[in-house]
């Protein structure tokens, strides 16, 4: 009983336990907050990821994919997969309607050409476009009442899903959020044009594109004027900033993929001239994207469409009707997302692992800081440890007090931090926009005020002989002096750049997994910084850890 | 079967400082009888404490020594379970020093050896343990101390808790170190009658001590010189 009843006094009598808390607490949350904003970002990486290309992506991309109906009837026969959707992959040159005047600015862009309908299925399309009318009533609630989506209705939303502008039934073309440098970022996050008239979605733009011959030859470019009908935000940034939307039959006209006549060049012109015909040049795709049923994975997947691809090309083979022939598949494509955008993954990541590296010494350190307090508090006991051991108090007796000790603390400085921790993520946001701010004129005033009753303090400590009381408080004044300095001198800068990072929000969902673990550990190195002291002191005889200094 | 409750043949015991060896013993050879009472006198560094010490099992001598035999068994090689017990029960340590808990009452410093021989039983035997600490603190004139930590003691009031703390297993023998080294003639006298009340109820004591006059009160007086005991 009595290793129980010295710990609990330990425990509780003393202010040493609760800077050790204080000290296990800070540890933790740092890890925790680390962790969870890195695997946070990586769990927003690969959610766009999926969101943005499918599972698993067919693409075959300069002559086409031939026939791309009848493949797609193949794979949605699949029991793996969901949906299949046809797109053209290329870039192009988009002509803005700004500035004013006759020289307006060109961007370069990738250019998707997409049918509608599937492609919502595979990619939840309308997730990402952003002029919509607010989903539900909260979600109008949290909105500022200035942003403009509060005053739209659900036609913006349907001419974006459906690439048309519905007034006039003409095709229309989505922009990613930050093609147009008109639209602005606000700090919680939505976007206004910098000038009202600037609202794109009331824009026309005019798109060029760069067919491309069977023999890999640049044709005549074609151009197209599109009214803007939405714009969409995958949230990675890089896409963003790039990638424009057009139907695929738009996309297919331009690039000269859409279907044909085939004329036979090496036979004899027919008496009227033309030349004969061969068959039908049927309309291509550069690129299938294909959606797993739930809990398929993409490797799943990407083995069936393997197989569907092979037996799709053998029909194509053996029709007599079809001249044009699908590509061999050896000769496609066929990647799961993950290596599709191997480009935008692979530096994550390299960061990610660079991450790792730096976790375990963030770990490491938090585990060695955690280790040493105690290490110190225990060597303070080894006196205490040597009056106990000559009472005839054994040597396990003396392990399980300082067990009990470090596991008290550990385990509640444990919590205090995985707390601590997940306050910090989950206001990470709001943290990040305040420091974002110029700091307002109140919390500089303020902080001068204390520094100027410390310092007084301090002079009061002087007068009345207190050399404690005095150095905390001009420690105090000195500090609050230096930050008020420094909050005036602040000038906000948003640390988290989206065009640097791929997101435009830091994550802020807590890792549970990590914060569990990094509990367990500041447990275990508490326990074991608390009880290798103790075990140093109970295993030397009595005398000569009383004789401890 | 030896006639001696304690018995110490040829203490050996070097202190080593760097290289340099220092004998502090030399073959000490030192005995109790049953409901004795001995005085240790010597000047100071002679190695009073570290004879007291190893009669108490608190330090090892060196491994060239006579041994040390409790009620005529050897004790210098107990397992550990049994030194503990031997520490606990046999004896019982007053400290140069007073050595006591900082953390903890004054009640329960006098109380530790009896939560330590408690073990998970401490609940059922707190009250009777309670009941003999109070009353030997209350003789002691501590009884209005007993919540009072040991900081906010004077130092002879601490001393009389470490004694209180000696006897509460009600060993066969106190061995004290000056236990009255700290306190005023009086204040000693006073201790040095209580101890010698228990001493006529059958506790053999060695006692450490400067003072002739203390030296006086016990049954018989050996002297440590140059490392050995001189009768
Ligand atoms: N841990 C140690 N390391 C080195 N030398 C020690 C150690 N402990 C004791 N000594 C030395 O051993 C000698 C005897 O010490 P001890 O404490 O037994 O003397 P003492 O007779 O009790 O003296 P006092 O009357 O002053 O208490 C001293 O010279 C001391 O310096
Ligand atoms: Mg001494």
């Amino acid at each position: 009983m009595y290793p129980v009843q010295l710990a609990n006094r330990y425990l509780t009598s003393r202010i040493i336990p609760l800077i050790a808390v204080a000290a296990v607490a800070l540890c933790v949350a740092l890890v925790v907050i680390v962790v969870s904003v890195m695997s946070g970002f990586l769990d927003m990486l690969r959610a766009s990821g999926r969101t943005l290309m499918g599972d698993v992506v067919i693409s075959y991309p300069i002559r086409g994919i031939p026939w791309y109906e009848q493949l797609i009837d193949t794979i949605e026969k699949l029991p793996e997969a969901q949906a299949a959707t046809p797109l053209i992959d290329t870039y192009g040159l988009v002509r803005m309607p700004y500035p004013e005047g006759s020289e307006k600015e060109v961007v370069t862009a990738n250019v998707w050409g997409v049918e509608p309908q599937s492609f919502n299925r595979v990619t939840d399309f309308s997730k990402a476009l952003y002029w919509k009318p607010p989903a539900s009533p909260e979600a109008a609630a949290s909105m500022s009442p200035d942003d403009l989506r509060l005053k739209l209705s659900d036609k913006i939303l349907n001419d974006g899903l459906n690439l048309v502008k519905s007034d006039t039934g003409e095709p229309g073309l989505v922009l990613g959020m930050h093609v147009s440098i008109a639209n602005e970022r606000m700090r919680n996050g939505s976007y206004r044009p910098r000038y009202p008239q600037w609202f794109m979605p009331k824009q026309y733009v005019t798109l060029t594109l760069v067919p491309i011959s069977a023999k890999g030859t640049i044709a005549e470019p074609r151009e197209r004027v599109f009214p803007v009908v939405n714009e969409f935000k995958s949230g990675v940034y890089q896409i963003d900033k790039n990638r424009v939307m057009i139907s695929l039959a738009e996309a297919q006209k331009l690039l000269r993929m859409d279907a044909g006549t085939l004329y036979d060049m090496q036979a004899p012109p027919n008496a009227d001239g033309s030349l004969p015909v061969l068959g039908t040049s049927p309309a291509k795709v550069s690129k299938i994207l294909v959606r797993a049923k739930p809990g398929v994975t993409p490797d799943q997947l990407q083995t069936a469409v393997f197989a569907a691809y092979e037996k799709f090309a053998y029909e194509v083979a053996a029709d007599q009707s079809k001249v044009v022939k699908a590509p061999r598949v050896d000769n496609m494509s066929i990647l799961t997302w993950e290596q599709h955008l191997r480009d935008l993954i692979a530096p994550v990541e390299k960061e990610r692992e660079m991450m790792r590296i730096l976790f375990s010494i963030v770990y490491l350190v938090c585990a060695g800081l955690v280790l040493s307090i105690f290490w110190a508090i225990v060597q303070e006991k080894t006196r205490d440890v040597g009056i106990l051991r000559s009472v005839g108090a054994s040597r396990f007796g003396i392990l399980w007090i300082f067990l009990q000790y470090g596991l008290v603390i550990g385990a509640i400085g444990g919590l205090f931090g995985v707390g601590l921790g997940w306050l910090v993520i989950h206001n990470i946001n709001f943290i990040h926009e305040t420091i974002g701010q110029d700091a307002p004129a109140w919390s500089y005033i303020a902080s001068f005020i204390i520094a100027g009753i410390s310092f007084a303090m301090s002079v009061r400590g002087v007068t009345t002989g207190v050399l404690l009381s005095t150095l905390l408080w001009s420690v105090l004044g000195f500090t609050l002096a230096i930050v008020g300095a420094g909050l005036i001198m602040h000038r906000g800068t948003l640390i988290w750049d989206p065009s640097v990072y791929y997101f435009a929000t830091i994550p802020d969902q807590v890792d549970w997994f990590t914060a569990i673990i990094t509990w367990c550990g500041a447990v275990i190195f508490s326990v074991l910084g608390a009880s290798i002291p103790a075990a140093k002191a109970a295993d030397i005889h009595p005398v000569r850890a009383l004789r401890y200094e | 079967m030896s006639k001696f409750l304690l018995e110490a043949k040829e203490l050996r015991k070097t202190y080593h400082l760097g290289r340099v060896k220092v004998p502090v013993l030399r073959g000490a050879s030192f005995t109790l009888e049953q409901g004795e009472w001995v005085a240790i006198l010597g000047s100071s560094g002679s190695g009073k404490s570290t004879l007291l010490h190893l009669l108490g099992l608190l330090d090892e001598c060196d491994a060239d020594s006579g041994g040390v035999w409790f009620d005529g068994k050897p004790v210098a090689d107990l397992k550990f379970s049994a030194r503990n017990a031997y520490r606990n029960q046999s004896v019982g340590f007053v400290f140069q020093f007073y050595h006591l808990l900082p953390e903890l009452s004054v009640l329960e410093n006098a109380l530790l050896p009896n939560m330590v021989n408690a073990g998970m039983h401490w609940f059922s035997k707190r009250a009777q343990a309670q009941q003999h600490a109070t009353e030997l603190l209350d003789a002691f004139g501590l009884s209005h101390r007993l919540t009072h930590r040991p900081a906010e003691l004077s130092g002879g009031e601490r001393q009389r808790v470490a004694i209180a703390r000696a006897l509460a297993n009600q060993p066969r023998v106190l061995l004290a170190d000056e236990p009255t080294g700290n306190l005023d003639t009086r204040t000693g006298g006073e201790i040095l009658d209580l101890i010698a009340e228990k001493h006529r109820k059958g506790l053999s004591i060695a006692m450490v001590t400067h003072d002739p006059a203390v030296a006086a009160r016990a049954d018989r007086v050996v002297k440590l010189v140059d490392g050995c005991v001189a009768h």
